[in-house]
């Protein structure tokens, strides 16, 4: 695959823990506007991987390139700027504050969130209520409208996936690593989240990688699979190549 | 053979600092919340050796005391913040609660004081019972007792820990609460009882303390820096660390303030608790897991 | 005359308390940092007070340089007395360069003290802090230049120029100061910077993932509250008169105004006003109440401890939300007092702003 055509890369990533490698020499490549699918046994690594690419870990060795320049070891929150955004696999919500709050406080450069100017109103007003304006919007896309005086800490399971969703939407990034954005979720609202995410790919040229252990319901929206095992990169390719292989079924069967 | 008083107070120190910061991170440990009102606690049985004194006895008689006092007010302190904490009180919370009893013990404690002070007509908020000592040759009698108290008692702990039924269970308790309840593990009991026993010791201590060093009413909050440097240079959550920990904080407290008073003046000397926070302020920075943990990643290499 | 000397002590120390609890409430309520040191700034603000004026005005009027304020004290005011009295512009002068350091240095403080407490959980951070209060304690008690040490030191008085009328002077000062402070803390949590305090308080990794520098956010936060309380020391000295550094204990200037906070409800400052205003009505009675109780044979001085230790038993076991609990914020209601954006009808929030 061209470099041009890659969006977010990860060379010969490795992250220990004590003595216990969770991650070994993993390259695998998200290109552009597509939809990566990782999957794996439980404890193979997905979620320290995505960790390190969103800056949660240093990885110990190895490169994470996002549009060609070199993320890894850097803080969550450079990256989000930068266009790379997460979700968590266990939501985690600003519990005490509401749905609408959550949504509006997943903002960049707002002059009311800095101690200078948070004094005087004029300075954000009019910010504040063009990104009103954007999380009504959002809302809207994700169905929660009923629920934006609610407490986030009162919501149901598929309702937070949904606000995990929301939340990445309000920030505009270019990419996402979603860490099971289904998991735990009814059919019906599950595929209606993954059908909007390929909606948001073919409108905002956006690219996926994403964490998911329902193959029934997830194989169908993704164009691109990798399967990781113990830390590492068994094999990959489209989905229906990747079904067929004997490597995918010895690693959830041994 | 004769000891300068410099070594005194560090070996005295120590060893007493020692059985403290153990104490106060075994009951961290099985709490998950430090005990904030741990020094005060440990602190609050000094009047029950000052009381001895008055009373014309020699102060280690208030021993036995010493431990019920301290075991009892622990005890009492862990049912309500365990009350707390089965109500699903924030971890804010829970700490709060244990200043409850920081509050009430210093409050009754002064009460204390000014009451015996009324009745012995005796000044008792600043003093030491050091002169009421036995010396053996030379040597002050609180040097062979704390010595002896804190070896005897961290063995007697570990024996209890190592080759005990209890000491398994509660080993249980520690590592990991939930799990031990599931199997079968008398929890609750396990805790009230090691609850008990580390306030005793706690209080054990704190009568020993104006054998040697004067009394005050805010010597609970300044030793309260000493506890916690102890800990945060050994680990914050490795009783055997704090050991460690204490002991190092002891003495360097001494001698490190003596070596400063040396080219600064004798006005240093007040310092002991500065340098206790300073040590812990760089440990805090070089060493977060403290020397526990230090130890643990050279095992691993 | 009386009533109205009781009324003014009622409201100066309710202010100092005030600019306590709202500055706690600002680190602890909405950003979720455990300070139970706060006295540590407070001190500090009181030692600069002890340390500053006193020598600048030496310098200025030229008294003779073999007199130290500090050991001095009680020879140095009264020189120092006759020369200020007679000199407002100074006096201003003094006053605004004191509280002016007292900021810069507060802040500095913060701000380097959120390096270690950074690393440190919950727990154990509140054992730092309080920690570092009780060293700082300490060292303002057992040091003789900076404010006397134990025995403390007598305070020139700025407002001496207005002669008889110093006390009201000193009472609008510590008043005026409050007001504004609960106006500025106020105005800053209802901007979009308390949305995202508590959003650090709620899940500091969701933050940064969200793209908030959370250290910097907490050393901003730290920084300005620990000025504010410095702030709020020094004007306990300047009411006082007086700066005796072994005073600042931690029950007075830290443990009350916790339970302050959390009898008044944490998360938010009205709350927090409430919770101020109860406990610093029942100390006041309770001083009153004093001389009632000379029978017993120690000091109730040393009820105030157990006092406050039941209230705050009572508080956590059957209201731990405080009097006025934290509320959600409804957009609506935000919409209209914030933006000022007035809804006619039933309407959907939604529909009024998409087309502006």
């Amino acid at each position: 695959m061209e470099g041009t055509q890659v969006q977010l890369q990860a060379e010969n990533v490795s992250k220990r823990f004590g003595g216990f490698w969770a991650v070994r020499g993993v390259t695998l490549q998200v290109p552009k506007t597509t939809i990566v699918l990782l999957m794996g046994p439980n404890g193979s690594g997905k979620t320290t991987l995505i960790n390190c690419m969103s800056g949660v870990y240093a990885p110990d060795e190895g490169r994470i390139l996002f549009n060609g320049i070199d993320i890894a070891g850097r803080l969550p929150h450079e990256i989000v700027w930068m266009g790379l955004g997460r979700s968590f696999q266990i939501p985690g919500p600003f519990k005490r504050l509401t749905v609408a709050e959550n949504l509006l406080v997943s903002s960049g450069n707002h002059p009311g969130e800095k101690f200078s100017s948070s004094l005087i109103k004029r300075k954000w007003k009019a910010y504040e209520q063009s990104l009103m304006e954007k999380m009504f919007r959002i809302l809207d896309v994700i169905g929660l409208n009923e629920k934006s005086d609610t407490l986030a800490g009162e919501l149901s399971g598929g309702q937070l996936k949904l606000l995990e969703l929301g939340r990445l939407l309000m920030l505009d990034v270019k990419t996402m690593l979603l860490d099971e954005p289904v998991g735990g979720v009814n059919p019906v609202l599950a595929h209606s989240i993954l059908s909007y995410i390929r909606k948001i790919r073919d409108e905002f040229q956006t690219s996926f990688l994403v964490v998911e252990h329902r193959l029934d319901i997830v194989m169908k929206y993704v164009d691109l699979v990798y399967v990781l095992a113990k830390g590492n990169i068994v094999c990959s390719g489209s989905p229906d190549e990747v079904v067929k292989r004997k490597e995918l079924y010895d690693v959830y069967l041994a | 053979m004769l000891l300068a008083p410099i070594f005194i107070t560090a070996i005295v120190s120590s060893f007493l600092l020692s059985l403290l910061a153990m104490g106060f991170t075994l009951q961290y440990v099985t709490l998950s919340i430090p005990n904030l009102a741990y020094a005060t606690i440990a602190f609050a049985s000094t009047y029950i050796s000052l009381t001895m004194f008055l009373m014309h006895l020699s102060p280690y008689v208030g021993t036995p005391l010493a431990f019920l006092l301290g075991g009892l007010i622990s005890l009492l302190l862990y049912k309500f913040v365990a009350f707390l904490r089965d109500r699903g009180t924030s971890l804010v919370g829970l700490m709060m609660s244990t200043l409850v009893f920081d509050l009430t013990i210093y409050g009754l404690m002064n009460i204390y004081a000014g009451y015996i002070a009324y009745a012995f007509k005796s000044y008792t908020y600043a003093f030491s019972l050091a002169e009421m000592d036995f010396s053996i040759g030379d040597v002050p009698g609180i040097v062979v007792v704390s010595a002896v108290t804190s070896i005897s008692l961290v063995l007697l702990f570990h024996l209890l820990l190592v080759k005990t039924k209890f000491g398994t269970a509660m080993r249980a308790v520690m590592e990991n609460y939930a799990l031990a309840g599931v199997h079968g593990v008398d929890t609750e009991k396990i805790l009230s009882v090691a609850w008990f026993f580390v306030g005793g010791v706690a209080g054990i201590s704190g009568s020993f303390y104006p054998m040697w060093f004067y009394m005050d009413p805010w010597v609970g909050a300044r030793m309260f820096i000493s506890i916690f440097a102890a800990c945060v240079v050994g680990g914050l959550r490795s009783i055997y660390g704090s050991l460690l920990g204490g002991f190092l904080i002891g003495a360097s407290e001494i001698f490190v303030t003596f070596a400063f008073a040396g080219i600064f003046g004798v006005w240093i000397w007040s310092y002991r608790s500065v340098t206790a926070m300073i040590i812990a302020a760089f440990a805090i920075v070089m060493m977060p897991d403290g020397l526990a943990g230090f130890l643990k990643r050279l095992q691993m290499r | 005359m009386a009533l109205e000397t009781l009324i003014l002590d009622i409201l100066s120390f309710f202010s100092i308390y005030t600019i306590m609890t709202i500055s706690l409430n600002f680190e602890q309520g909405y950003t979720g940092l455990f300070n139970l040191g706060l006295y540590f700034p407070i001190i500090a603000g009181a030692l600069i007070v002890g340390y500053l004026p006193g020598r600048l005005a030496m310098v200025f009027y030229n008294i003779d340089p073999t007199l130290d304020f500090s050991a001095n004290n009680a020879v140095v005011l009264s020189l120092l007395k006759t020369r200020l009295q007679a000199d407002p512009f100074f006096s201003v002068a003094l006053l605004a360069i004191t509280l002016a350091v007292v900021v810069v240095v507060c802040a500095i403080l913060g701000y380097v003290t959120a390096h270690p407490a950074l690393r440190l959980t919950e727990d154990y951070l509140a054992l730092f802090m309080l920690s570092l209060a009780e060293t700082l304690r300490v060292i303002g008690q057992q040091t003789d230049w900076m404010a006397g040490g134990v025995m403390g030191i007598g305070l020139i008085d700025l407002f001496w120029c207005i002669g008889p009328y110093a006390y009201y002077g000193r009472a609008a000062l510590v008043i005026g100061s409050a007001l504004a402070i609960f106006l500025i803390y106020q105005r800053l949590c209802a901007s979009p910077l308390g949305r995202l305090l508590k959003s650090v308080r709620e899940n500091w990794l969701t933050a940064e993932c969200v793209g908030k520098d959370v250290s910097q956010v907490k050393k901003k936060v730290l920084a300005f509250s620990f000025a504010i309380l410095g702030v709020g020391g020094a004007l306990h000295a300047i009411d006082l008169g007086a700066v005796v550094a072994g005073d600042y204990t931690r029950v007075d200037f830290s443990f009350w105004p916790w339970l302050m906070m959390i009898v008044g409800g944490t998360g938010n400052n009205l709350g927090v006003l409430a919770g101020t205003f109860a406990l610093v009505m029942m100390r006041r009675v309770m001083i009153v109440m004093k001389p009632f109780f000379t029978f017993l044979p120690f000091d109730v001085l040393w009820l105030e401890p157990i006092l406050l230790a039941i209230m705050l038993a009572l508080t956590l076991t059957f209201r731990p939300a405080g009097i006025v609990p934290e509320r959600p914020l409804k957009i609506k209601n935000y919409m209209r007092r914030v933006l000022h954006i007035k809804l006619q009808t039933k309407e959907e929030p939604s529909k009024l702003l998409v087309g502006r």
